[in-house]
């Protein structure tokens, strides 16, 4: 008997009892479908929390000098920064830079004091780098013509109970360490979508900096945006030949957790969808099982008549594996469909924003499954499937003829 | 030739042991038309188990052609069963998502015959059972008396050396029956093939040529 055959009645073995196979196809359809918007659900959240750190404050990569790194004190400005700028206005991979001053200090009013992350910019600079322009909800971004002006975050406002025009003091350290402060009022309010991040970092215009401290020159950081995230680690190769006191960084040198969250995705998910699939295939193998049961007179009558083990093996495992495979396609199309249409219209998840946005996150989001994962999951569904036949046909093996047929 | 040597089957050895089978010696010649016979209980099921191979006897010997099939075990019975028997059951065991022809070709796609000789044999096997024009039809869609006709040419289909059938006409209107006898009549004397068979049906039994009866798993009469 060949294979072929072996397949043909294995196949409309399948459709014997319609109603069962469907109900088994529909739970394997909808652990795929499941098992793959758990996917795009973690991937989309895991994405925009990137992105938006990318592009709300890390870039794709940002140079330092060396020792701001260990000291942030003002002195420790970037080295041979003319040549860096020379460079990255002639690499066609960088569509944009910035230069910020960085200081580390305290914020305070009248309501009382925080600790904060100062970033002096060039607003024009600044907005062709970075999404903060866009994320002001109150107020201007720099529109003023005066120096003293300042951008806080949402969250930090509604700790200092800051409104649009209050006044505040920056206090930090000089070069010298000796302590010095700046006095600002505050011209707009943002909210980046990480309310963390929004209650640490303040803007200022770089010139509010300078004017005020003689003696100091340069900048700190160099936030740098590439044409395409994947070229990162060359343009670092290149940039941190200029000069060995910079030290370049892509994002997720500077972002370790976020780089961790995004590897350790791929495993955890994979975790998940093998939990779904193996909870599916139980149901698998019990329909075979009471298939088996309801047919044991016929398996028997076909080891009477001469049909051996691996035959009858190879019968009931394909019977189980067919049951998957069918669903599989449809599985993938529909979860293929719904990622797709959801990666473009979002869901909105406004019910849950303070938490999203304590995870850095907006309050939309959009499905994303890379391309790879539906060929992982198929290949999931296929081992498992593929291990769920074992069982049932094991079972069918241990049929003894004689007590199956009854007679011969 | 199927000679049986002091045939044994007991169930559950010790102390609460039933022999179905006790120490029965016989023997069956090439193109026999033969009913085991005898009441509900007396062995016949497990004599005729035992003699095609599917259930092996506590002690005793058939040998078929000069072969001990008592003595062959796994692969080989299965084999042997393959080749050279025949099975006919009371509630037909037709594949139901097969059509007729296609359950009559099954054993013969086992044995590994081409498409040919498969085709050829499966016509003439539904000719002489005379359901040709019903060969695409599945069980479901067959009568009994049908689904048993297609069940006696797949027994035959392999050109067996002999057919066991247990109570072939047990589930059979007397239409039905007596067809079904015509049938297994022609086929044993056009084949050669012998034909030994368990029942209770006085109509089948008087078409026999020779009836053996079983008492409490002993042959009490052997008549032709």
């Amino acid at each position: 008997m060949s294979v072929l055959t072996i397949i043909k009645i294995s196949w409309r073995n399948i459709w014997r009892n319609k109603l069962r196979s469907s109900v088994v196809i529909l739970s394997v359809v909808f652990g795929i479908l499941g098992g793959i918007i758990m996917i795009a659900m973690a991937y989309g959240l895991n994405e925009e929390r990137m992105n938006n750190a990318v592009e709300t404050y890390l870039s794709h990569l940002q140079i330092h000098n060396k020792s701001f790194a260990e000291d942030f004190n003002l002195k420790h400005s970037i080295k041979n920064l003319e040549r860096i700028e020379d460079e990255l206005k002639n690499d066609k991979r960088v569509i944009s830079y910035s230069k910020r001053i960085i200081l580390n200090g305290m914020l305070s009013n009248s309501n009382g004091s925080y600790g904060i992350q100062v970033k002096g910019v060039d607003p024009d600079q600044e907005r062709e780098v970075t999404n903060t322009f866009s994320k002001v909800i109150s107020g201007d971004y720099f529109k003023s013509d005066r120096d003293n002006t300042i951008l806080v975050g949402k969250k930090l406002a509604e700790r200092l109970n800051l409104n649009l025009k209050s006044k505040v003091v920056i206090t930090f350290q000089d070069e010298n360490y000796e302590l010095t402060s700046l006095l600002y009022r505050v011209e707009g309010i943002f909210k980046s979508g990480n309310s963390r991040y929004d209650e640490v970092n303040v803007f200022v215009k770089n010139s509010s900096i300078q004017n005020n401290l003689n003696e100091f020159s340069g900048f700190h950081e160099i936030p740098i945006l590439l044409s395409d995230i994947e070229l990162r680690k060359e343009v670092k190769t290149k940039l941190s030949e200029l000069d060995s006191d910079n030290l370049v960084e892509t994002w997720d040198d500077i972002s370790k957790d976020l780089a961790y969250a995004n590897e350790m995705l791929g495993a955890v998910l994979y975790i998940f969808m093998v939990i779904i699939l193996v909870g599916l295939s139980f149901g698998i193998v019990n329909t075979m099982l009471m298939a088996i049961l309801e047919r044991k007179k016929e398996i028997g009558m076909l080891m009477s008549i001469g049909m051996n083990k691996y035959k009858i093996f190879l019968m009931i495992s394909l019977e189980t594996i067919f049951l998957s495979l069918i669903a599989l396609p449809f599985g993938l199309f529909l979860s293929f469909y719904i990622v797709e249409y959801y990666s473009v219209v979002g869901i909105d998840l406004s019910v849950v924003s303070a938490g999203l946005e304590n995870f850095g996150v907006g309050t939309r989001l959009y499905f994303k499954v890379p391309d790879e994962q539906y060929f992982v999951v198929a290949l999931m569904v296929f081992i498992i499937a593929l291990i769920s036949s074992v069982f049932p046909s094991l079972r069918a093996l241990k049929i003894n003829p004689v007590e199956a047929t009854k007679s011969i | 030739m199927i000679e049986v040597y002091n045939l044994s089957k007991i169930y559950n050895p010790g102390e609460f042991e039933v022999k179905a089978v006790n120490n029965i010696s016989t023997n069956f010649n090439s193109g026999e038309f033969t009913a085991v016979v005898g009441p509900s209980g007396s062995g016949k099921t497990t004599f005729l188990n035992c003699v095609g191979g599917l259930d092996s006897p506590t002690s005793g010997e058939v040998i078929i052609s000069g072969e001990n099939i008592s003595k062959l075990s796994g692969h080989k019975i299965i084999q042997y069963r393959l080749k050279n028997i025949g099975f006919v059951f009371q509630a037909y065991n037709l594949i139901p998502v097969l059509s007729a022809k296609e359950n009559i070709e099954m054993i013969m796609l086992l044995q590994g015959k081409d498409e040919k000789t498969r085709k050829n044999r499966t016509d003439e096997l539904l000719n002489q059972v005379g359901l040709y024009d019903m060969r695409n039809r599945r069980p479901s869609e067959l009568s009994g008396g049908q689904q048993q006709r297609v069940a006696v040419a797949r027994a035959l289909a392999s050109k067996p050396q002999f057919v066991l059938a247990d109570e072939p006409t047990a589930n059979l209107d007397s239409s039905s029956t007596s067809n079904l006898l015509d049938i297994m009549n022609k086929l044993n004397q056009s084949e050669g093939i012998t034909f030994i068979f368990s029942t209770h049906d006085q109509r089948v039994i008087e078409r026999a040529r020779r009836v053996v009866t079983l008492e409490d798993g002993i042959i009490v009469n052997d008549k032709e």
